[in-house]
C-alpha cells in the first residue's frame, strides 16, 4: 500500500459521480418533493410541510402494505439465508457433477423477475400450473388448489418464488466465506469433532457468522423493497393479499399523479431501509473485503 | 467437508437442488414446444399431438402455428409482442454491452487506487461505494425519470445505459479491486523503482495482468443491465428502445396469449443467460473464490 497525500480525484471521481448523480439526487430530490404538493394537474409546488406524509400514513392502502410488507421480509430474508446456507455447504463437498450444479444454481440470478414471475405463474397456475397437475396425478388432492387466488396461499406462492430469485447471491456469497476458512482449522475439527452438526455449529458457523449476518440484512432491505417479481405474478391481490408498500410509490406517482405523496411513501421506504442499512454497516465486519 | 458422504443421500440433495433452481426453466422449455391443445385439453394428450417448433417459427418469421391457422381460431391468443422479441434482444445486447464498456472505463482505475493505495477520504469513499446500491431503486424511479426528462433522454437507449452503467459501478470497483489485490505486489514496487508513473504502472502493469479478470467483472456488470426490469420499463416509453425485460413483462401480463408462444419467448429471452451463467460461474464466481482464500 503506497501513500497519496491529495485525494485523488481525476481516478475516483469518474467511478462516483455518476454513483452520486444517480442515488444522491434522487434521494433529496425525493425528500424535497415530499415536502411539497406536486400534482402534474395544478401548477405550482407550494410547501406543505408534512401534509404528504400524514395523508399517505392516514389512507386506506398503508396499514395493509406495510404489514404486507414487513411479513413478506420477515418470511423471506431468513428463508434465503438458510436454504443458501445449506446449498453453500453442500456445494463444497466434491461429487460428479457439481460443476453443473453449481451453475444451475446461478440461473434465477440473471432472469430478469418478469420472467422469473412468468416461470413461476406455471407452476402455480390453478387450472393448468404444474404443481396442481403433479398432485392430481399423485391422487393428493381431488380438484385443483388455488395457488394463486387464495390470498394466504398467493402469499406464500410470492414468497417461494422470491426466495428462488434470491437464492444464487447468497450461494456464492457463502461459499466465498466457506472459501476463506483456514483448511487447517477444519482439518482439525474433522479429527476432534465426529458429528457433522456439531462440527458446522462450533468451528464453521463462528467462520461465517459475520457474513450470515450481512446477509440476512441484505436480504431483508431486497425483500423489503421488490417489486417486479411480485407485481407480476399477483398484481398484488387477491384483494389486498400481496400488496407491498413498494407498488404504493409507483401508484402515487404514476397512476394518481400525485408526485409528493409518492415520494413521500419513497422515503418512508427508505427511512425503514436506513434502519437496516445501520445494522449493516453495524454487522460488517471492516475487513470484509480483505486489506492484506 | 470432506466428500466421504453416502453417494445416494448427495445424488438426492444434488436432484433437489436441481429441481428448485432449473425446474422452472426446464418447464417453459418443454411449455415452448408442447402445442396448447394438450396443456387446455385433457383429453388430447400429449403422445397424439407430438412436440412441435411452430412458437419458434412465429416469433422469428411471424407465421402462424398451425392451430391458429383455422378459420375460427381465436387469434387473441397470438400476441405480436411476441413478434418483438429479437428486436428486443438486440437493444438489450446493445445497452448491456455498453453498460458493460463504461463500467469498466470508468470503474477500473478507482478500483486500482482502492486496491494499491492509501489516501485521505478513502474510507468515506468506499463506504459511499458499497452503501448507495443499498438505496432501494423503487424510492430513486420517480426522481431518476423526471431528471431524464429534462435531459431529453426519455424512450432512449442512452438513457437506460446512463442508469445501468450508474447502478452496477459499485459492483464493478469492489470485484475488481478484490481482483487487483491479488496480483504480486513485487511487481508493482519493480515498476516504481524503476520512476513508473502512477499511471504508467496501472496501465503498462496492472491493466494488461488483469484482463481476464476485467473480462469477467464485465460480465457481471452484462448480467446487472440485462436482467434490470424496473428502469428500463419507466425509461424506454414505447419507443423502440425496449430491451427484453420489458418486452417480457408486457407478453406475461396478456393473460390471453398462447402459453406455448409465451414459453417460447420465455425460452428465446432465457437462451443469452445460459450462456452467461456458465461464464459468470468459470471466471467471476471461481475468481472470486479462490481471491478471498489468500484475503
Amino acid at each position: 500500500m503506497w501513500e497519496i497525500r491529495r485525494y485523488p480525484a481525476l481516478w475516483l471521481l469518474p467511478a462516483l459521480l455518476p454513483v452520486a448523480l444517480m442515488t444522491l439526487y434522487p434521494v433529496a430530490y425525493a425528500l424535497w418533493t415530499s415536502l411539497h404538493s406536486v400534482m402534474l394537474l395544478f401548477p405550482g409546488e407550494p410547501f406543505v410541510g408534512l401534509d404528504n406524509y400524514l395523508r399517505v400514513i392516514q389512507s386506506n392502502y398503508f396499514q395493509d402494505a406495510l404489514t404486507n410488507s414487513l411479513a413478506f421480509t420477515a418470511a423471506a430474508a431468513p428463508l434465503v439465508v438458510v436454504l443458501g446456507t445449506l446449498i453453500a455447504l453442500f456445494l463444497r463437498r466434491r461429487f460428479f457433477g457439481v460443476q453443473v450444479v453449481r451453475s444451475i444454481v446461478l440461473l434465477p440470478w440473471v432472469l430478469p423477475g418478469a420472467i422469473s414471475a412468468v416461470l413461476w405463474i406455471w407452476v402455480f397456475h390453478p387450472s393448468f400450473g404444474v404443481l396442481n397437475g403433479l398432485l392430481r396425478d399423485l391422487h393428493l388432492i381431488e380438484g385443483s388448489i388455488g395457488w394463486l387466488t387464495s390470498p394466504r396461499l398467493a402469499f406464500v406462492s410470492v414468497v417461494v418464488a422470491h426466495v428462488w430469485t434470491q437464492i444464487p447471491f447468497t450461494v456464492v456469497l457463502v461459499m466465498a466465506a466457506l472459501a476463506a476458512i483456514n483448511p487447517e482449522t477444519l482439518e482439525a475439527a474433522a479429527i476432534d469433532c465426529k458429528s457433522a452438526w456439531r462440527r458446522f455449529w462450533y468451528v464453521i458457523f463462528p467462520e461465517i457468522k459475520a457474513m450470515i449476518v450481512v446477509l440476512i440484512v441484505y436480504n431483508a432491505l431486497t425483500a423489503f423493497t421488490s417489486y417486479d417479481l411480485v407485481y407480476a405474478m399477483t398484481g398484488g391481490g387477491p384483494g389486498t393479499a400481496t400488496t407491498l408498500l413498494s407498488f404504493q410509490i409507483w401508484r402515487e406517482s404514476f397512476s394518481m399523479y400525485d408526485f409528493g405523496a409518492g415520494s413521500a411513501v419513497a422515503f418512508i421506504v427508505v427511512l425503514i431501509s436506513a434502519v437496516l442499512i445501520l445494522a449493516i454497516t453495524r454487522a460488517l465486519p471492516s475487513d470484509l473485503f480483505g486489506s492484506e | 467437508m470432506a466428500g466421504r458422504a453416502n453417494p445416494w443421500t448427495t445424488g438426492l440433495f444434488a436432484a433437489l437442488i436441481l429441481l428448485f433452481t432449473g425446474g422452472p426453466v426446464l418447464l417453459s422449455l418443454l411449455g415452448s414446444l408442447i402445442p396448447d391443445r394438450v396443456l387446455l385439453d385433457q383429453g388430447s394428450s400429449l403422445f397424439a399431438e407430438g412436440l412441435n417448433f411452430d412458437g419458434y417459427r412465429y416469433v422469428f418469421t411471424g407465421e402462424l402455428p398451425r392451430a391458429y391457422q383455422a378459420e375460427n381460431a381465436n387469434r387473441a391468443m397470438i400476441s405480436d409482442a411476441a413478434r418483438q422479441v429479437p428486436a428486443s434482444l438486440v437493444n438489450s445486447g446493445i445497452i448491456a454491452l455498453s453498460a458493460m464498456v463504461l463500467n469498466i472505463l470508468l470503474g477500473a482505475p478507482a478500483a486500482f487506487l482502492f486496491a494499491r493505495y492509501l489516501f485521505p477520504g478513502k474510507k468515506l469513499s468506499f463506504l459511499f461505494l458499497i452503501l448507495s446500491p443499498l438505496v432501494p431503486a423503487v424510492a430513486l424511479v420517480t426522481p431518476i425519470y423526471i431528471m431524464l426528462q429534462s435531459m431529453g433522454l426519455l424512450g432512449t437507449r442512452t438513457g437506460i445505459i446512463l442508469v445501468h452503467t450508474a447502478r452496477a459501478l459499485p459492483f464493478t470497483v469492489l470485484i475488481l479491486s478484490v481482483f487487483f489485490r491479488k496480483m504480486p505486489a513485487e511487481l508493482f514496487e519493480a515498476a516504481t523503482l524503476d520512476h513508473c508513473s502512477r499511471f504508467q504502472v496501472f496501465w503498462r502493469i496492472a491493466l494488461p495482468l488483469a484482463l481476464p479478470s476485467i473480462g469477467a467483472t464485465g460480465l457481471f456488470a452484462f448480467m446487472l443491465s440485462y436482467s434490470e426490469y424496473m428502469f428500463a420499463m419507466v425509461l424506454s416509453g414505447d419507443a423502440g428502445a425496449r430491451p427484453v425485460s420489458v418486452v417480457m413483462a408486457a407478453l406475461a401480463r396478456n393473460t390471453d396469449v398462447s402459453w406455448s408462444l409465451l414459453n417460447t419467448a420465455i425460452f428465446i429471452a432465457i437462451v443469452p443467460t445460459l450462456v452467461l451463467v456458465v461464464l459468470v460461474w468459470r471466471f467471476v464466481v471461481e475468481g472470486l473464490l479462490s481471491g478471498s482464500v489468500k484475503g
